[in-house]
């Protein structure tokens, strides 16, 4: 039992390898399961960004090909014709995104350019106004057209698609009526402003003005959307108008304000247009909005509201711009460039609603990468079999604390006043009052699901929060966080900067706590299903309370458990659940940075571990192991298999049903075990605190708090008088 | 003596013999060389033309004229080696304003452009003149004059067939609608202002009706059949395109009026679209610009154009066709119409 295998003193990662007990295969599926990053994939696939990602493939393909049909295609002055009509039609894509993600849809934008182009025209060819004045008249009266849809919309609650196609018909007639009698004074009239004709033709750089104009607003659009409040209640209000509603955010009002965007916006698209070609013709914007519709539902951006973003309406810009444009250029008959473009409308709006529907367990399905984890045979357990394991029945008869009061303890604490203190599920700490612990109260609210517990020297009660972080209860019983981030480490797709699953902790003489992060790939609820994949996703943090900087220790164990500081004062603990290992890490001192094996082989699964009176450690295993989940542990291909076809419910999942109570020493040695047969009174445990004489036992899934009355034990033993006085 | 004599005389004749048949010979190799002059300039021509590439972007490839203009196009330059690439925007001005933009790119040696309107491709005219791309504009041109214009004069068109209407109109109710096409097209502008010239000499003509029908026969007989119904004792009706007014007169037919309402209107002569209306009654008056007399102009400046790359630095000149009233007079007699497909 006392290997004591150290591994490379500068690398953070606790790599040490298990006693060679492998057959051949187990040695090669374990080589390949090692080195092989299955976990990548379902990591890649769960993160934001992929919805954008397919249309980019779309868009990177629809080049590709374009451009070995056609010489020239993507040459720069190819580009910058490309950009120019990217441009105008982009702000429109823009408006219509926005509108789109808060739920509605407006199709009323074809007519709203043809008017708000007329309008710029007028201005500018007719009346000769400053470039200045006509552009803010133009944008006001875009914001006028706009107006019209969000009030009968936003306040009146009409359809949006009935009143935006009853509004493209009123526009385009008034176009119609409009342009009858300025046609010809427009286009006999040329304005001679070298400003204007900089709008619409020139370019700064090679690259057109319009793309930096688009350049900027789709920047801002995009931190409108992702950073700021009002564009949070945009994507709310698209995700649940009744939801949103109901958190007051202003609907009605958001909603009127995204068409009157969404006017604006087209008058953007129309002032350049109106620059650019200065053509005030019969069929200006029609058939517009398909156009426009197409390349939102290209990018990606949902019908039905709520998802969506400036990139996505980007991507589908230049989609449909590079196949319209690549089309004509083809050579083409018109014709056939409306039935492509309409074709692609109905594949992409089915595959968007495909997608959808299933990302999330397509997702699930991938994400779950199970590895091997091979360990040599569990040592008996049997009563007869004379060893420290053997079963024993000392915990049928404890006294219960707080029967039926108390839900979930997952770790109990004593003061030096000698107050007990244990978490609960509905995220509370309960005190019980000495000296017959019958009187509790909740001494501090703090939310998630309180697990380990430490005291430093002033008293101040340190907690892990599954879900939360690390947080701490001062005597005065204010809660504060201390900290739930920690540095992102380069190699990990997802982002592991913040807590998932702060499981124990423990504080070092001079102030650092050392806490475990069980695991950085599930989340608090899915703790089971990182045991099926055994996969080492567990860190041990180190938080400075000296410097108030967090930053991670030790990396890739699997589901770290219990924390303690050891005798030396420069080493810790730590308890592997999954890895069914105790290993001790020295932090300080002369072996600063290494890793030794403490208990290896263990037949149960490790949770806290906590001081004894006589110098020694106790510590709680929460589960025993089994044959099958052995033997499952060395068939990764087996788990995958089950998680993709089973459902969730049943998997095997590791034993939690009964456990043990052992002490053992930091020569790796176990000296006693304490078990209740039958499960009557403590079947599962997942702590246990000395004290006074006394051991007080916790469990996560119990409804009691234990207290055992430890034969031959130091009668006056505080854990924490004598750890800070000690240290003091 | 007798041998001598007779040696002699051998010799005479075998001499004369000779002579004679190298004379003979002589004067036939005389016949085959150095009476014609060799012709120097069609190396140039052929040179200048081969490989050479023309680009045509009419307002739409789906209708008669455009598919006139390009037949005719091949049938003068493609035996020559020009390579003629076209763009069909089907009536959208946007698109179309794409395909030059895009073509400018692609430096073809010459541009046939059909304007749709006045005002959109002015300046991409001028940024292809400056790369150097000859740019013809053909029936319908732009506000900016390129190096040469083929086509129809509008004005001289307006005024004929607003001539034709008044003279119709005589001694009845003098209403008189006017169906235009697309407002700032070239076509519509400027045959409206030809009509407004007449009308300034007939103060006696009252207009009940100007509105834009697009080139769409559709919206053509739409606008009739309600200035029918307002106006049932309607005496003319002016309209910018025989294509587009095979709906006026549609709606003209389906009141019961026609022969009581005198449609005057202008195409490109082709014999369906032309002669056969004008035959059944359904167009009193149809202006042609003959769609192949205009094609052959413009491979004709083309040609020259080819030939003179470079050298002509600020000409410009425009070819106005010369007009062919058809009229029933004239509808039923070969070579008035072209057949499409048969050029």
């Amino acid at each position: 039992m006392d290997e004591t295998l150290t591994s490379a003193a500068a690398t953070p990662r606790a790599e040490l390898p298990h006693a060679p007990t492998l057959t051949l295969g187990d040695r090669l599926t374990e080589l390949r399961y090692r080195w092989w990053p299955d976990h990548v994939l379902g990591e890649i696939l769960a993160k934001r960004w992929m919805e954008t990602a397919i249309p980019v493939v779309v868009l990177i393909a629809v080049a590709l090909v374009l451009s070995s049909a056609i010489p020239n295609f993507l040459s720069a002055a190819s580009l910058a014709d490309t950009g120019r009509q990217a441009g105008e039609i982009g702000f429109i894509v823009l408006g219509m995104a926005l509108v789109m993600i808060v739920g509605g849809i407006d199709l009323s934008v074809g007519s709203t350019f043809a008017l708000t182009n007329f309008c710029a025209l007028y201005f500018m060819h007719v009346l000769k106004w400053p470039v200045a004045g006509a552009v803010v008249a133009t944008l006001g009266f875009g914001a006028l057209l706009g107006a019209v849809n969000g009030v009968l919309i936003g306040y009146f609650r009409l359809r949006a698609f009935l009143t935006t196609l009853i509004t493209l018909i009123i526009y385009r007639a008034l176009y119609d009526l409009l342009t009858a009698d300025y046609a010809t004074l427009i286009a006999a009239g040329f304005p001679d402003s070298t400003v204007w004709d900089f709008v619409g033709n020139g370019a700064w750089l090679g690259v057109p003005t319009v793309v930096y104009a688009y350049a900027l607003v789709a920047i801002f659009g995009h931190v409108f959307l992702t950073r700021l409040r009002p564009g949070w209640h945009v994507i709310a209000i698209g995700g649940s108008r009744r939801s949103a509603y109901n958190t007051g955010i202003p609907v009605r009002r958001t909603v009127a304000l995204c068409y009157v965007a969404g006017g604006v916006l087209t008058s953007v698209g129309g002032i350049f247009f109106a620059s650019r070609l200065a053509t005030a013709g019969g069929d200006i914007g029609v058939g517009l909005e398909i156009t426009v519709l197409t390349a939102c539902v290209l990018g990606g951006i949902s019908l039905g509201g709520g998802k969506g973003s400036a990139t996505k309406a980007l991507v589908g810009t230049l989609i449909v711009l590079l196949i319209v444009n690549g089309l004509t250029t083809m050579s083409l008959h018109g014709g056939y460039n409306r039935m492509v473009l309409a074709t692609i409308l109905l594949l992409a709006a089915v595959i968007d609603i495909r997608w959808l529907k299933n990302k999330d367990r397509i997702v699930n399905k991938v994400y779950v990468s199970p590895t091997y984890h091979g360990m040599p045979p569990a040592p008996s357990t049997a009563p007869d079999s004379g060893t420290p394991w053997a079963l024993n029945d000392k915990l049928k008869n404890v006294r219960v604390i707080g029967l039926g009061r108390i839900e979930g303890p997952e770790d109990v604490i004593l003061d030096r006043d000698d107050n007990l203190y244990a978490g609960s599920r509905h995220g509370d700490i309960v005190r019980f009052f000495p000296p017959d612990y019958e009187r509790m109260e909740i001494f501090a609210h703090i939310g998630g699901t309180p697990l380990g517990m430490a005291f430093d020297k002033h008293d101040n009660l340190y907690v892990c929060i599954g879900g939360m972080g690390l947080y701490r209860v001062t005597p005065e019983r204010q809660v504060e966080k201390v900290t739930d981030e920690t540095n992102r480490s380069y190699a990990s797709v997802n982002d592991d900067s913040r807590l998932r699953l702060a499981d124990d902790l423990d504080i070092s003489d001079d102030g650092r706590i050392f806490f475990s992060e069980a695991t950085v790939r599930y989340e608090m609820h899915e703790w089971a299903t990182d045991g099926l994949e055994a996969r080492g996703n567990g860190r041990i943090i180190c938080y400075d309370t000296r410097t108030g900087k967090t930053h991670t220790v030790l990396r890739d164990l699997k589901f770290p458990n219990g924390v303690c500081i050891a005798s030396d004062g420069q080493s810790f603990l730590f308890a592997e659940t999954w890895g069914c290992t105790v290993k001790r890490h020295w932090f300080d001192g002369p072996k600063k940075g290494t890793t030794e094996l403490v208990l290896d082989n263990l037949p149960g699964f490790p949770d806290n571990i906590n001081n004894s009176s006589d110098g020694n450690y106790w510590m709680s295993l929460v589960g025993m192991r089994c044959p099958a989940l052995d033997l499952a542990w060395k068939m990764p291909g087996f788990r995958r298999r089950m998680a993709k076809r089973v459902p969730r419910d049943e998997w095997l999942f590791p034993n939690i049903n009964t456990g043990c109570v052992l002490k053992f020493n930091e020569r790796g040695e176990v000296l006693e075990t304490l078990w209740d047969l039958g499960g009557e009174n403590h079947p599962m445990i997942t702590s246990m605190r000395e004290h006074r004489g006394h051991l007080y036992l916790g469990g996560i899934m119990n409804n009691r708090v234990g207290q055992y009355r430890i034969p031959d034990a130091d009668p006056g033993f505080v854990q924490y008088e004598r750890r800070w006085k000690k240290a003091a | 003596m007798t041998k001598h004599v007779i040696r002699r005389a051998i010799g005479t004749v075998a001499l004369t013999a000779a002579a004679l048949a190298a004379g003979l010979g002589a004067s036939l190799s005389a016949f085959a060389e150095g009476k014609g002059i060799d012709e120097p300039f069609r190396e140039g021509y052929r040179k200048a033309l081969a490989g050479k590439t023309v680009a045509y972007v009419p307002v739409a490839l789906g209708f008669d004229l455009a598919q006139g203009w390009l037949e005719g196009l091949k049938k003068e330059l493609e035996p020559l080696g020009v390579k003629i690439v076209v763009r069909d925007p089907n009536w959208n001005t946007n698109a179309g304003a794409q395909a030059v933009t895009t073509l400018i790119n692609e430096k073809p040696d010459v541009m046939v452009l059909h304007n749709p309107d006045v005002q959109t491709y002015a300046k991409l005219i001028q940024k292809a003149e400056a790369e150097g791309i000859d740019v013809v504009q053909i029936n319908m041109r732009s506000a900016y004059p390129s190096v040469v214009y083929v086509g129809a004069d509008w004005i001289e068109i307006g005024e004929k067939a607003t001539n034709a209407v008044a003279d119709a109109c005589k001694g009845k109710s003098n209403k008189i609608a006017i169906v235009q096409g697309a407002l700032s097209a070239a076509a519509s502008a400027y045959t409206l202002k030809g009509v407004e010239n007449v009308l300034a000499k007939h103060p006696e003509l009252k207009v009940v009706s100007s509105q834009a029908a697009d080139w769409d026969a559709a919206k053509a007989k739409g606008i009739t059949q309600t200035v029918l119904k307002q106006h049932p004792d309607l005496c003319g009706i002016v309209g910018f395109w025989d294509g587009m007014d095979s709906g006026t007169a549609a709606a003209i037919k389906e009141a019961g009026l026609t022969g009581k309402v005198f449609l005057a209107t202008s195409g490109g002569g082709e014999q369906k679209g032309a002669c056969d209306q004008v035959k059944n009654g359904a167009f009193d008056l149809d202006i042609s610009y003959d769609v192949p007399t205009q094609a052959s102009n413009m491979a004709a400046q083309i040609k020259w154009l080819l030939q003179n790359k470079g050298k002509h630095k600020d000409a410009k000149g425009s070819i106005y066709t010369t007009l062919i009233p058809i009229t029933k007079a004239n509808a039923s007699v070969e070579g008035t119409c072209w057949k499409l497909g048969k050029t």
